[in-house]
């Protein structure tokens, strides 16, 4: 049991972490992400391929840098753009990269993919315990990015992007560079989707492009709308609530045994779709939802009468 | 009030209305329009003008209150339906499909009114002969108009629908001197055939010349509800700019 | 050989040809990109299927079964999901298309497993015409998409129902307040984009074999497609479709054929840097 519980602990800290990330680029900043499965992928990639070189610190400092570059060039290209075309365009790169994985092998391992990725400071903690640090490590590490988004998000810069998500005409008026904001708030919420890529790689111990499908972008969506958009607590509480209900249908084939593996896959998905769809209609606002604010409020240097 | 008077072309009670997830726009207003008059709705920038005509073509919901065409309620009925009852509309901006061609326009001014009373050839040609240079541009796209031609077309397509309420939303702006004394005469042609205009109107002046009423709207809500002949300009500016009561 | 390879891409490009008409209306007059045209073709193939394989229906009365019941789908759809979120801005009608997206595919994969299925059809010998090969599939994939596009374009332009369609497109708002119930549009235009994904996934069937990803292999270049030809103009889905088809089938002289859809990504990256309004459509620039 205890074990069941910190695997949960880690699931749940994967899918925060993930969470967190694009709370930031939608919720704080009103960016649609259709494609972070890719981010995400492109972090464990890149840890898995350099930790054995550079050491586990270095390699996750990679995987933010990788996929805050990735999220910088793609914003850069698209970010002018109304939010369906982001929308449709970020889904193509989230499947160009599972493209790419698979059959770039020369890199990738293909399908195969990459296997005995060495744990952090494995070699220091002895096996035993190591199942109690790693639930610890990534605890660690989503408070630590919680910290850090909270501040940002208090930050100018945080004040600033939610001033442009709620009316871009006005704040590009009163002189912020908007699409420079725009393209910082999605590569800090790239970057954190790619230290969840490597949490998910440590935790695995071995990656394939099986593991990167779209349904981790639902997942993301969920959370992000159970939660409230643009709140970071009520993200880690959405993401709480995701993977226990999801991990709960695991029971559900032990108890009834009526269903098949490709069943139950197949019911997973489709109760994620239903909640998707139940959410939208019944809570769109989410748990937590944030109070409207004019821009007014963010800017106290901007005394205009009104 | 007599027992004798006749039913009110458009009678509004108590009406309030906004856009979803905002506060009222359109505050508690009531009033009574007599058939084949011409009301016109004045107010300064911001007071919800645009709004109340909106929610009486039903482009926005009623939340409190009630809307009448000739005794009919409509409040709870969708846009199309209201057609249906009687009433017409010509918004101010967009007022016409602009990649259709001036003869869809006018042809989807009835296709979907069946059963409407008054709707067919008839009325076509009454409403054609008022404007007679639609007929010649039949293949033109709509978009490729004059905004002054536009404003033809969109009057037209209304008039098609055999209105008893015609809602006008600034037929003038942005015309020409000339074209918002057509625009004015046709108005007061269109009540002469029998149908009840309200328009909401910047051009004071233009519009205190053809109406019969005046209603002054400040802040969503009714201040003034009277002939041309019984304000004066200090009494408007009062209103406008904020004698406050 | 060159010219098999761009018979084979005007044949692909047909193939999608549908699926982007279907979106590309869809969008027009409903205001958001649907992710689930996909998954709705998928649900169309195996809703055929069924007809066919397991009722023993021939291919085009089980196609006509497979539509009605997919175009039921679409409707009741609309109805508990679509009508209510209208107001809610596109984003949201997006992640709704997701989530019906997810629930599609997997009703499919639920009912029917991850196994290939395949239609049952006669096998015809392939024509041979100046040394290029056209099998039978490709004929009917052809002619029946040139009969659909034929027929669509018919119902938009010269039918009262096309006038309504095209005016609650050009105008929502002016198009209520002459008479057309929106409601009433929204189903119908859900019931033509059915009909459209499941005659494009009985083609695809018979091109490959039926799957619950049959669908989903098609989204990107289908996307691409109808952006190149401009979210909302029926002739421009048509042409973006046969031009990536095209583009696709010649870019596998160059690079190995999995990166295909790269080939359709890049097109979509390059329109919407360049010309966000593709061939025949409006311009896509945030303000």
């Amino acid at each position: 049991m205890i074990v069941y519980l910190s695997t949960l602990a880690v699931l749940v800290s994967i899918a925060a972490l993930v969470g967190l990330g694009l709370n930031f680029q939608w919720g704080v900043a009103g960016l649609v992400n259709f494609g972070v499965v890719g981010f995400v992928a492109l972090g464990a990639y890149a840890t898995a391929l350099t930790v054995s070189s550079l050491g586990w610190v270095l390699a996750m400092g990679l995987a933010a840098v990788v996929s805050a570059a990735a999220s910088t060039i793609l914003a850069f290209l698209s970010v002018r753009l109304e939010e369906d075309y982001l929308a449709i365009v970020t889904i193509g790169f989230g499947e160009i990269i599972n493209i790419l994985l698979l059959n770039e092998d020369w890199l990738t391992g293909g399908a195969l993919g990459i296997a005995n990725i060495p744990r952090p400071l494995a070699s220091v903690i002895p096996a035993a315990q190591y199942d109690n640090f790693l639930p610890l490590f990534a605890i660690g590490l989503v408070a630590a990015t919680f910290l850090v988004l909270e501040m940002l998000v208090r930050s100018p810069l945080g004040r600033a992007l939610r001033a442009v998500r709620d009316d871009p005409t006005v704040a590009s008026a009163l002189g912020k560079p908007v699409l420079v904001l725009r393209i910082k708030a999605f590569a800090i919420g790239g970057a954190v989707m790619g230290v969840a890529g490597s949490l998910h790689a440590f935790y695995l111990t071995y990656i394939d492009p099986s593991q990167f499908t779209s349904i981790i972008t639902a997942y993301a969506f969920m959370a992000v709308i159970l939660g409230g958009r643009g709140s970071n607590l009520g993200l880690l509480i959405g993401s709480c609530t995701i993977i226990s209900l999801i991990e709960a249908t695991r029971f559900l084939k032990d108890a009834l045994n009526i269903v098949d593996g490709v069943q139950l896959f197949a019911l997973r998905l489709g109760l994620v779709g239903v909640g998707i769809i139940l959410l939208l209609l019944l809570r769109p606002q989410g748990l937590f939802p944030e109070p409207r604010k004019h821009v007014r409020d963010f800017f106290e240097d901007s005394r205009e009468s009104n | 009030m007599n027992s004798d008077a006749p039913i009110p072309a458009l009678s509004i009670r108590d009406l309030r209305a906004g856009y979803p997830g905002g506060g009222d726009i359109v505050r508690g207003i009531t009033l009574d329009q007599a058939p084949e008059s011409i009301l016109a709705v004045i107010g300064p920038n911001g007071s919800g003008k645009s709004s109340f005509v909106k929610t009486l073509a039903g482009l926005l919901r009623t939340r409190e209150g009630s809307i009448d065409v000739t005794g009919k309620r409509v409040s709870d009925l969708s846009p199309a339906r209201r057609v249906m009852s009687g009433l017409a509309y010509v918004p101010q901006e967009a007022n016409v499909f602009r990649s259709l061609t001036i003869k869809e326009n006018l042809k989807l001014a009835t296709e979907f009114l069946r059963g409407r009373t008054g709707v067919g050839s008839t009325q076509e040609a009454q409403v054609m002969a008022l404007f007679p240079e639609l007929g010649q541009r039949h293949k033109a796209l709509a978009g490729n108009l004059s905004g002054g031609q536009r404003q033809m077309l969109a009057f037209a397509c209304a008039l098609l629908a055999n209105p008893e309420v015609l809602l006008l939303d600034e037929p003038t702006a942005g015309l020409s001197p000339k074209f918002v004394g057509e625009t004015m005469e046709a108005v007061v042609r269109v009540r002469e055939s029998g149908v009840t205009v309200l328009l909401v109107e910047q051009n004071v002046a233009a519009a205190m010349r053809i109406a019969d009423e005046v209603m002054v709207l400040v802040a969503g809500a009714k201040r003034l509800l009277t002939r041309p002949s019984d304000i004066s300009n200090f009494d408007l500016a009062d209103l406008f700019f904020g004698k406050v009561q | 050989m060159l010219g098999q390879v761009i018979v084979n891409g005007l044949v692909t490009g047909l193939l999608l040809a549908l699926p982007s008409l279907a979106l590309t209306i869809v969008f027009g007059i409903l205001k958001f990109p649907n992710f689930a045209v996909g998954s709705t073709l998928t649900f169309g193939a195996y809703g055929t299927w069924v007809a066919n394989h397991l009722m023993g229906m021939p291919l085009i009365a089980a196609a006509v079964v497979g539509s009605l019941v997919t175009a039921g789908m679409a409707i009741l759809s609309d109805k508990l999901i679509f009508e209510r979120l209208r107001d809610s801005g596109s984003i949201t009608l997006l992640v709704a298309s997701l989530g019906l997206s997810l629930v599609l595919e997997n009703i499919c994969r639920f009912s029917f497993g991850n196994a290939t299925r395949d239609f049952d059809i006669d096998i015809a010998r392939p024509l041979r015409w100046h040394g290029l090969r056209i099998n039978h599939e490709q004929m009917t994939t052809a002619i029946t998409v040139i009969i659909c596009v034929v027929v669509v374009q018919i119902l938009l332009h010269a039918s009262p129902l096309g006038r309504a369609m095209r005016a609650t497109a050009d105008n929502p708002a002016l198009a209520a307040v002459r008479g057309i119930e929106r409601n009433t549009i929204s189903h119908i235009t859900w019931a033509l984009a059915a009909v459209l994904l499941t005659i494009s996934g009985v083609l695809a069937g018979m091109d490959r074999a039926i799957d619950p990803l049959l669908g989903w292999s098609y989204q990107i270049p289908v996307f691409a497609a109808a952006i190149l030809g401009g979210l909302g103009s029926p002739i421009g889905a048509v042409v973006g479709a046969l031009v990536i088809g095209v583009a696709e089938e010649l870019s596998t002289l160059v690079l190995p054929t999995n990166d295909r859809q790269i080939v359709s990504f890049a097109v979509i990256l390059v329109l919407l840097l360049v010309r966000t309004q593709g061939l025949f459509g409006a311009r896509a620039v945030r303000k």
